[in-house]
């Protein structure tokens, strides 16, 4: 959280962040990122969480109220420039192996072997985009290197992509420049990890997988754009685990989930990039940050009254102490993800039901008890501390409205601030009565659309393609 | 091309938590200093983890190009290839990106993958590992004072004593010429600490480092405790660690004086100016008795606490003498002297140090009837003698590579 010291130095005051021990490598590179690579910490030896009040109150006072007057006394150094290979450098000749271990060695790679990004591939990639190779997309925070299309192309020969992908890929570099995705948050410790969904004609011109198997690896496109997302964390962004990446456990990537447009026509449903204003038959892709979540298997029923008392259930069960980003935390920034195979969307639309009507039962039936709510943010966490319920929060303006109509522990409250707030897609087997539910990370991953736009003379130049 | 042809190296000069190469910095210094036209390639490395040399002669490659980047002692080193440093690292047992903390004055992060790359290019085995790192980390302890040794204008350097059997283990020589050339222990691991602070810390000489002379101690200066010699508990045991433990005692030294005579003898040389900086901060100083000597007076029923203790009450200089002496002389008026040394000189005498326990005393040296000792005065604030104890990994094996 030193974004509130890196704001207060900017303008002239001085600051002390008060860092645990564990996050001082993280803190000194989130600086960087920040501009201020010499902003001030100080240390809090341990874990706080992990302390007693007594060894809490000997650890800053032996320790940390030092520095901190030493920070507010003092003036930062002034930040020096850290040179690096520039971005037409050739950094190596070698051998495909060589070239792997390098890359590898170097933190440039996330494991498996990488395409070697030879000049000849990243041109091939750049036929594909009418934007210059030295267009600047964004700055990306923490490490905050310059988003190119240059190094889009060079991430995505190196994750295997093809070519023709890099419309996907620009549109996705685009989406983690917008302050309103949160990228910087992408090395905090819950490691929650991005969903991209994508919507339009493209899904088909680039053969994406949107049926059977919908988040399994095995389809290229699917696949390759996923460890894409990744490696431009790693190389630009620059989360780097044992450094700024703290996930505690992480994950790796997730696969591009296509949603299933021809069910959707049929059914007369939007696509899931209608919620953020596109149109149906638009190219988009859309990130979204997700902790984690499960299949819901075997939804079983006739009709929607009978299927969805299941799905709000799963979409309760699979939220907990996320509601944090319900209430109390950047309110209201909840958006969890609720994926429909076909067989299922097709039964409830068959029955009347449009998505919205979808999304209001849920919202009104995905309720928990609001005593069960105030242990998830304050009891369990502490990530809402100060003892206050939820109701004296809503009176105090600080929850939505919602949560202050009653003193009752036990009255029933939902889980999100806004019947739209729960995205749902239609994806997968187009025969098997399986849902899918993504907890969402709220603020810190907010979902985010761009619209893919696909150079001149794209059908031609995909028709040339290998 | 063929793998035979290409060393894989890790760069041995220090990242701060920023990501900021310390080596920008002392280009800048060097700069200033008039020191590029012999350090060619100060900052010109590229900004990575590893780099691979290629050709026939890659080995002299590195030699050269790491000389020129200011990246050694001036001696020859090894080559820190990644098989190196990987033996190296499981020799020490400890993961990689640990960091260990931050460098003085230039604030490298000591990691262990970092440290054990200087160690290979030290020269080091692999057995040593777990000493250097245990080095590392009694540098990164703030009474150490990293900062003031790697920038004072005096010419103090680590001084590296290792109580414990593993001393005998590893070859570490305790007799004839231990403070001398030719035992691979003594050697590589003294040199793999000054690379250390050279390479992490950025104590470059005359760039950063400005002491007025140096001393070939700044080389190497790691020696260990006689086992069979000593006559009295050995200094692990003094320090309250087991008689099984390895333990790495580290001081500030300010130089190594020979004294060829008994403890008459090195309460005179302690006596004297030699002093100056124990007298100026108090601290820490070092005594290696001989043999011979430890022998006589352990004969005569005295203990290690008698020795010391006499030492304190006849390292006395009197009042007038120690006033006059440069640094009182020079600074009188400008510093506060520590409570002792002004009660010393109201009472017309002036110890060394303020206690006998600010004498560390171990015996080493040759099996000879000759009192060849040495006093080891001490520079610096606050006082230090830090005892890490070493945990050797399991499968430590100290007999060297066939």
């Amino acid at each position: 959280m030193l974004r509130a010291s890196a704001a207060a130095e900017a303008a002239g005051i001085p600051s002390s962040s008060l860092v645990c021990d564990g996050f001082l490598g993280q803190g000194a590179t989130t600086a960087v990122g920040l501009g201020l690579p010499n902003l001030p910490m100080a240390k809090v030896p341990g874990h706080v969480d992990t302390q007693t009040d007594n060894e809490l109150r000997h650890n800053v006072t032996s320790v940390t109220v030092e520095a901190v007057i030493e920070n507010l006394t003092s003036a930062p150094p002034a930040a020096v420039m850290i040179p690096e290979p520039g971005p037409q450098d050739v950094v190596m000749d070698g051998s495909f192996e060589e070239i792997n271990r390098f890359f590898y060695e170097n933190g440039w790679s996330d494991g498996l072997p990488i395409v070697p990004p030879t000049r000849a591939k990243i041109e091939s990639f750049l036929a594909f985009t009418d934007l210059p190779a030295d267009h600047v997309i964004g700055k990306i925070p923490p490490d905050n290197r310059q988003a190119t299309v240059w190094n889009v192309a060079i991430n995505g020969v190196m994750a295997g992509c093809r070519p023709q992908y890099m419309p996907v890929l620009v549109a996705l570099a685009e989406a983690m420049a917008d302050p309103g995705y949160g990228v910087e948050h992408s090395g905090n410790t819950p490691g929650a990890e991005t969903l991209i969904t994508i919507n339009g004609p493209i899904i088909k011109d680039l053969e994406f997988n949107y049926e059977q198997g919908a988040l399994r690896d095995g389809f290229q496109a699917n696949t390759s754009i996923g460890r894409w997302w990744r490696l431009y964390l790693r190389n630009v962004a620059g989360f780097l685990l044992h450094q700024n990446d703290k996930g505690t456990f992480g994950n790796t990537w997730r696969v591009v989930l296509a949603e299933n447009e021809d069910v959707l026509a049929k059914i007369n449903w939007p696509p899931h990039a209608a919620d953020f204003g596109h149109a149906r038959g638009d190219n988009v892709v859309t990130i979204s940050r997700f902790t984690g979540g499960d299949v819901i298997a075997s939804v079983f029923g006739q009709k929607p009254e009978d299927m969805l008392p299941y799905l709000a259930d799963a979409l309760i069960s699979q939220t907990g102490w996320q509601l944090i980003f319900t209430v109390g935390l950047a309110d209201g920034s909840y958006t969890p993800l609720l994926v429909l195979s076909p067989i299922l969307a097709e039964t409830i639309a068959k029955a009347g039901w449009s998505k919205d009507m979808v999304r209001q039962w849920l919202f009104e039936n995905a309720r928990i008890p609001a005593s069960k709510f105030e242990q998830y943010i304050a009891e369990f966490t502490n990530l809402y501390s100060g003892g206050r319920s939820i109701f004296e929060l809503t009176q105090l303006g600080k929850a939505n409205a919602l949560y202050g109509l009653s003193k009752d522990p036990n009255r029933l409250v939902p889980i999100v601030c806004d019947p739209l707030d729960i995205q749902i897609a239609v994806s997968g087997d187009p025969g098997r009565t399986n849902a899918q539910v993504f907890s969402h990370n709220g603020i810190l991953g907010f979902p985010t659309a761009r619209a893919i736009r696909l150079p001149n003379d794209w059908n031609n130049k995909l028709a040339g393609a290998e | 091309m063929s793998d035979g042809q290409s060393l894989w190296i890790l760069l041995p000069t220090g990242q701060r938590a920023s990501g900021e190469w310390i080596d920008d910095t002392l280009h800048s210094r060097a700069e200033e200093q008039g020191l590029l036209d012999r350090l060619t390639q100060v900052a010109t490395f590229p900004r990575q983890r590893v780099e691979v040399v290629r050709g026939p002669k890659a080995e002299a490659g590195v030699n050269e190009m790491f000389y020129r980047r200011g990246w050694t002692d001036g001696l020859p080193i090894v080559a820190p290839t990644m098989a190196r440093v990987d033996a190296m690292l499981r020799a020490g047992g400890r993961p990689r990106n640990m960091v260990l903390g931050e460098a003085e004055p230039l604030k490298g992060l000591v990691t262990v993958e970092k440290v054990a790359t200087n160690a290979v290019m030290a020269g080091c085995e692999d057995a040593h590992m777990p000493f250097v790192l245990a080095a590392a980390e009694a540098l990164l302890e703030p009474e150490f004072n990293l900062r003031g040794v790697q920038t004072t204008d005096e010419n103090v350097t680590p001084l590296l004593m290792l109580s414990g059997p593993a001393a005998k283990a590893m070859h570490m020589n305790s007799r004839f010429g231990a403070l001398g050339p030719g035992w691979r222990a003594n050697a590589a691991i003294g040199r793999a600490v000054r690379l250390i602070m050279h390479n992490l810390g950025g104590g470059w000489p005359a760039a950063v480092a400005f002491a007025g002379l140096g001393q070939p101690g700044r080389y190497t200066l790691c020696l260990a405790e006689d086992e069979a010699f000593n006559p009295w508990e050995s200094l692990r045991e003094e320090l309250g660690f087991a008689v099984d433990d390895n333990v790495l005692v580290v001081q500030r030294a300010e130089s190594v004086v020979n004294v060829t005579g008994g403890l008459n003898d090195l309460a005179t040389v302690m006596a004297s100016a030699t002093s100056a900086f124990s007298r100026l901060h108090g601290g820490t100083v070092a005594v290696v008795l001989a043999p011979y000597v430890a022998k006589l007076l352990a004969d005569e029923g005295k203990s290690k606490a008698d020795v010391k203790t006499y030492l304190h009450e006849n390292s006395q200089a009197p009042a007038a003498e120690f006033e006059k002496s440069w640094l009182p002389a020079r600074l009188a008026g400008q510093t506060n002297f520590p409570r002792w040394v002004n009660e010393g000189v109201k009472a017309g005498w002036v110890p060394a140090v303020e206690t006998p326990d600010d004498i560390t005393v171990i015996v080493a040296g040759g099996d000879i009837p000759i009192p060849q000792c040495a006093y080891m005065p001490t520079w610096g604030f606050p006082a230090c003698r830090i005892a890490k104890k070493i945990y050797l990994p399991q499968g430590w094996d100290p007999s060297p590579e066939t």
